[in-house]
């Protein structure tokens, strides 16, 4: 201990930790962004990013891009292309390994609400939510299609529930094999990347376990935090806290200070 | 060759219609997308819309907040780094839209499906989610009893669901280039505007800026839509606004902000209208609100490069608005 840093960089450094160098890459929109550009920037050099509108081979420029396939992204990519080929060609066919996603809620089998909260129960004709979220965009089609998913949220009780509202973008669904019935490609989220931890899948049950903790939370506090009975995986420890190297890189992608500002 | 330019206003009048099935061709939230056609719907009092957006834009945000739209199908329904969409989600919560869900990638295979005529598309996403069975829109809207049902792979035996192909009846792209013959090219993402121009009844573009038809026969390879699917083109230049067209213009983050505030509450929806769709006649009244020195200073963008082979093919507002004039005249 310790640099300064914000309890939103040290999510975006430890979900960039995730990706490898040289992997084909999807990105979602803002906390994502930068966690995958920060990888980029720092220990994985040669990772091909593309976005889900299908803008490939670029870095953001002047700030946080605003969006997926903003004029931020669009200064030096080295290809145009669209949704059908990012999330289709590249991501429904399995050739993506990983993708970057976010979640408003998710459940202990790593299943993603980002529709909406009702409250109650759905029938399969549903009302009006009384709270309308951002529906899918590509998290489904990631979710389904990238080799591996890394979930990225901030970890607050209502947003860990025993069970979400809106099923938008498929985890482990019932937990075990469940996922084995579909033709995805994919094979599932490996980690959630929280404000407060890291969280992994059992191996058999495909439940969600505390796998790590950083410098400044604690496992009491994030089970308190959670909405089910949360295990503790044998592997439990404290994440190494980011190195100056880490930071650097990722306040150069960061260059308006988006994850600094809380 | 006689060209297919039209006004925005008789474009409007023309092409649309109370309660049609009206998609627009654009890039996500923040990208470019033909905000200034949903302008014009207003002025024009149009309703009940059944909206296809491969995703939201402020011009879906701004038709819901106005009551244009009833039903709407959808891949994503934010605004990205500007938050949520407070029209559309006022819109949604009140029941005053019904929206179905879909995700980027199905909407993109729906239109696929359409522009093949196939009668439905094998999906490998969406399914094993709430975004397969459960609907918004009524039961016997479907021809089958559930919105995304299982089909079996005869090859296999496995199981995948079957999209429901669109073929909207109107779609309004956006494009960065156009000739007067209706031959486009695109800037930035296409998102989903080459199938959606394949996939609906009838095509109307909206571009940047025109170019000659030579500028297309250099570039053919870069022609993603040619004109022979093409019904009218319309010029108007930052009809983006207040989002981005890259190689044009950057997004203009004020009133991206003050848009969507705005159309948070029925008050501000109105005080919107009033100020940003009811308050010009012309292009040059619009562009004169954006005002002279915003178009400067978003016309600095860094993706300007992107335009630069295609310059010297470019239209000038006296060539454009001669064309106009004849087809006024005709």
């Amino acid at each position: 201990m310790s640099l300064n840093y914000t309890r939103q960089e040290m999510m975006a450094i430890a979900a960039g930790r995730e990706i490898r160098d040289g992997e084909l890459a999807i990105f979602g929109v803002g906390l994502s962004l930068l966690a995958g550009f920060f990888a980029q920037a720092h220990h994985a050099p040669n990772v091909r990013a593309m976005t889900e509108g299908g803008i490939y081979g670029a870095t953001p420029v002047g700030g946080l891009p605003w969006g997926v396939e903003c004029n931020r992204l669009c200064t030096n990519a080295v290809s145009f292309t669209g949704g059908l080929d990012a999330l289709g060609f590249l991501v429904a066919s399995g050739r993506c390994e990983v993708g970057l996603i976010g979640a408003a809620q998710v459940d202990r089998f790593g299943n993603v609400n980002t529709t909406g909260i009702w409250g109650e129960l759905l029938d399969e004709h549903y009302r009006p939510p009384k709270t309308r979220l951002t529906g899918s965009g590509g998290a489904n089609d990631i979710a389904s299609g990238c080799q591996r998913v890394v979930i990225m949220l901030a970890h607050e009780k209502k947003r860990f529930a025993e069970r979400v509202d809106y099923l938008t973008s498929p985890g482990y669904l019932s937990g075990g094999n469940a996922r084995a019935r579909y033709p995805f490609r994919g094979g599932g989220p490996s980690a959630m990347v929280t404000t407060l931890g890291i969280l992994r899948p059992d191996p058999e049950t495909k439940e969600f376990q505390l796998d790590a903790y950083f410098a400044f939370s604690s496992p009491a506090e994030i089970r308190a935090q959670t909405g089910w009975d949360l295990q503790f995986a044998p592997t439990l420890h404290i994440a190494p806290e980011p190195t100056e190297e880490e930071l650097t890189a990722l306040r150069r992608v960061d260059v308006t200070g988006a994850l600094r500002r809380n | 060759m006689t060209h297919k330019l039209i006004a925005l206003p008789q474009a409007v009048a023309r092409f649309t219609r109370d309660g049609m099935q009206y998609a627009s061709g654009a890039a996500l939230p923040v990208g470019a997308d033909a905000v200034a056609f949903g302008r014009e719907l207003i002025r024009q009092n149009r309703r009940q819309l059944h909206a296809i957006f491969h995703s939201n834009t402020q011009q879906l945000n701004l038709l819901c907040a106005a009551g244009a739209v009833d039903k709407l199908e959808c891949g994503f329904t934010g605004l990205e780094g500007f938050g949520f969409a407070n029209g559309l989600r006022r819109a949604v919560e009140s029941g005053r839209v019904v929206l179905e869900d879909y995700s980027n990638l199905s909407m993109a295979l729906r239109f696929l499906g359409g522009a093949l005529n196939w009668p439905f598309v094998p999906a490998t996403v969406n399914i094993g989610t709430d975004v397969q069975f459960r609907s918004a829109f009524h039961p016997e809207e479907y021809a089958s009893p559930r919105k995304i049902p299982p089909v079996i792979d005869p090859f296999s035996g496995q199981e995948y669901g079957a999209l429901s192909p669109l073929r909207p009846e109107l779609a309004v792209i956006h494009v960065t280039l156009a000739d007067p013959e209706g031959n486009a090219i695109m800037l930035g993402s296409e998102w989903s505007r080459f199938e959606l121009s394949r996939a609906a009844r009838r095509v109307v573009l909206v571009a940047d800026a025109l170019v000659a038809t030579d500028c297309m026969r250099q570039f053919p390879n870069l022609v993603r839509i040619p004109g022979l699917l093409v019904e009218a083109v319309v010029y108007w230049p930052f009809s983006a606004w207040p989002q981005a067209s890259p190689g044009v213009h950057d997004v203009d983050e004020p009133h991206m902000r003050l848009m969507n505030q705005a159309l948070g509450t029925p008050e501000g929806y109105a005080g919107y209208r009033r100020d940003f769709i009811d308050s010009y006649q012309t292009l040059d009244e619009y562009l004169a609100l954006i005002g002279p020195d915003r178009i400067t200073a978003l016309s600095a963008t860094a993706t300007g490069f992107l335009l630069d082979p295609y310059r010297r093919w470019l239209l000038s507002r006296a060539d454009i608005d001669e064309l106009l004039a004849e087809s006024k005249a005709s």
